[in-house]
């Protein structure tokens, strides 16, 4: 592990601890297509025809809506057949799942190859040992809430979805059991904190997330000094990372809206509007795992000087003047750069036992 | 290899839920579950009919091809059946099923499902016949007696068949060639009554 040498052993647990995590999340859709071909080969399906099937043909075609009834409470228990769960079913097993698949290893992939072929990021004026305060402790906890609770519904929502085809062949048939049943457990548990992380990152995050159509869009244009040539100017939070945050909000919203119809299914028992929230919430889940790839990717060992704005709070003043360079000459006019939260205003609630947490 | 099918007449049912009654009975599922339900077509209305629905025990089955877990299997009898031991209770095979066979007995949190049941065409589960265990996950096992699940058999007008395909498919085409004929035979009597003579065509017709 030679890029993190130069790291003091606590960041370095950080970084072990999100290389490892980012890796289960990147590799896991990936293995199903090392497996395809066995599960192609296995003999088709003897088809015996239903003795019924004509008449189950003709009570389906006929038009809806015909009256129908029952003594049998229960969940659409009035309805003889019906084949909309049949489109959201090869919708799910012939685009969700092999285009997700597609989506998170080629994100892998772009970022392995641009770490091969970049490495990591470093200061380039080496490190100032002036420490500029970056995030407040509220705002760290908020982060690190949403983000541990979206990782963990990240890893069970794709276990639920890709462990048939990882899990089975690694642990049986049997053994797919035991994490698959504690995935949903931990996605149903998970879930409300994701929610309560999600409004408050929202509310957190907003002003510095705000978009400033010029700096951003000459951001956009540089690709954020990523490719080569000079880093573009960025504000506290750059443009990629406003577009992480909007993309989170709406995201965010929409998983939260659609998670929450799949969440009561005794309650909600809308069976179309129930297939059509499974869909908007994995496909909005895929983008949104996409998009932490690139996040963790940049925001942890892709560039050096970055994971510890998110950790300790502070970040080094040669870092923030290549990265951020207009928040940068704000903190400066303001006089904060070598500053501690606790030296700002004391009445500031959160950044009180700065200090101690650093 | 058999391919054991369920089949109901809707020219016989008369939703008399004599078939949902002895599945409970037989199988003591949970409350609230229902693995089979008669729906009446129409209720009142000229062309009432009734079916009795469980699961189809689909050849292809789209329950088993959504499962996450996988935990469907069919017997070499072509009885789809599951492993409460392995499902998860997602509830992704009832929205693939179109017959809204899947059931869930709602005991989990956040209003959550438990695990799936459904009817087993009385023929249990992956756990040892007719053991104690067996009986409280999936009900009875009639099928490893050498029996016809409870439904078909205690259905009053034999409007709900089980058993192999062909032989429901033979029953069916009989009571088919039947009505056919019947419906026939009434024809000619009503040709006899309105145009005088059997093979006349020249007769007058009265109405
Ligand atoms: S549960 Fe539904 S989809 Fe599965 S075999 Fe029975 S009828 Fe077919
Ligand atoms: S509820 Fe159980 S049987 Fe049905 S799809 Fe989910 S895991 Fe499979």
């Amino acid at each position: 592990m030679q890029i993190t040498r130069n790291l003091p052993n606590r960041r370095k647990s950080y970084f072990q601890w999100m290389l490892f995590a980012l890796m289960l999340v990147l590799v896991l859709p990936v293995i199903p297509y090392i497996y395809a071909d066995n599960s192609e080969s296995s003999p088709a399906v003897i088809s015996v025809p239903n003795p019924g099937s004509d008449l189950w043909r003709e009570v389906r075609q006929r038009d809806y809506p015909i009256s129908s009834s029952t003594q049998i409470s229960g969940i659409n228990s009035n309805v003889l057949i019906d084949s909309e769960g049949q489109k959201w079913r090869e919708y799910r097993i012939e685009k969700l799942i092999p285009y997700g698949a597609y989506i998170l290893g080629a994100m892998l992939g772009v970022f392995l190859v641009y770490f091969l072929i970049r490495g990591r990021i470093p200061i380039k004026g080496g490190r100032s040992g002036i420490q500029i305060p970056r995030f407040t402790q509220f705002a760290r906890w908020v982060h690190w809430i949403t983000a541990i609770s979206f990782m963990i519904l990240a890893f069970t929502g794709l276990v639920l979805m890709y462990g048939k085809y990882v899990l089975i062949p690694l642990l049986g048939p049997e053994g797919i059991h035991i994490p698959a049943n504690l995935s949903k457990l931990l996605h149903d548990f998970s879930a409300p904190v994701f929610i309560v992380g999600l409004v408050f990152t929202i509310f957190t995050f907003m002003r510095e997330s705000l978009i400033n159509f010029k700096v951003d869009t000459m951001w956009f244009l540089r690709a954020g000094g990523y490719l080569g040539g000079k880093h573009p100017s960025a504000e506290k939070v750059n443009a990629g990372q406003k577009l992480w945050y909007w993309s989170l909000v709406f995201g965010g919203i929409a998983i939260v809206a659609s998670g929450l119809v799949m969440y009561f299914p005794n309650i909600i028992q809308d069976r179309l509007l129930i297939l059509d929230a499974h869909i908007i919430h994995t496909i909005a889940s895929i983008f949104l795992i996409s998009f932490m790839i690139v996040h963790i990717y940049l925001a942890s060992f892709g560039v050096e000087g970055a994971l510890e704005c998110m950790t300790s709070g502070y970040c080094d003043a040669n870092w923030a003047k290549e990265h951020h360079d207009l928040w940068y000459e704000e903190m400066q006019k303001e006089g904060k750069v070598g500053t501690r939260f606790e030296d700002q205003q004391k009445s500031e609630v959160f950044g009180q036992s700065q200090a101690a947490d650093s | 290899m058999a391919a054991m099918k369920f089949y109901c007449d809707a020219e016989r049912c008369i939703e008399c839920n004599g078939c949902v009654t002895a599945c409970k009975n037989e199988n003591e599922v949970p409350w609230g579950v229902n693995r089979r339900r008669v729906v009446t077509i129409n209720d009142g209305e000229p062309g009432e009919r009734s079916l009795s629905v469980a699961c189809m025990h689909c050849s292809d089955a789209p329950c088993a091809a959504v499962c996450p877990v996988d935990c469907f299997y069919t017997t070499d009898d072509g009885i789809v059946l599951h492993d409460k031991d392995i499902c998860i209770g997602c509830g992704y095979c009832f929205y693939a099923c179109p017959f809204g066979a899947p059931q869930f007995p709602k005991d989990g949190a956040f209003a959550s499902r438990g695990k799936m049941d459904k009817c087993t065409f009385c023929a249990g589960g992956p756990l040892a016949d007719n053991s104690s265990e067996e009986f409280r996950k999936y009900g009875s096992n009639r099928f490893a007696e050498g029996k016809l699940p409870a439904c078909a058999e205690m259905c009053a007008t034999k409007a709900l068949i089980a058993g192999d395909a062909d032989m429901v498919s033979d029953i069916y085409r009989k009571r088919i060639v039947n009505r056919a004929q019947a419906a026939l035979g009434k024809a000619q009597q009503l040709r006899q009554r309105n145009m005088g003579s059997a093979g006349d065509m020249k007769g007058k017709v009265t109405n």
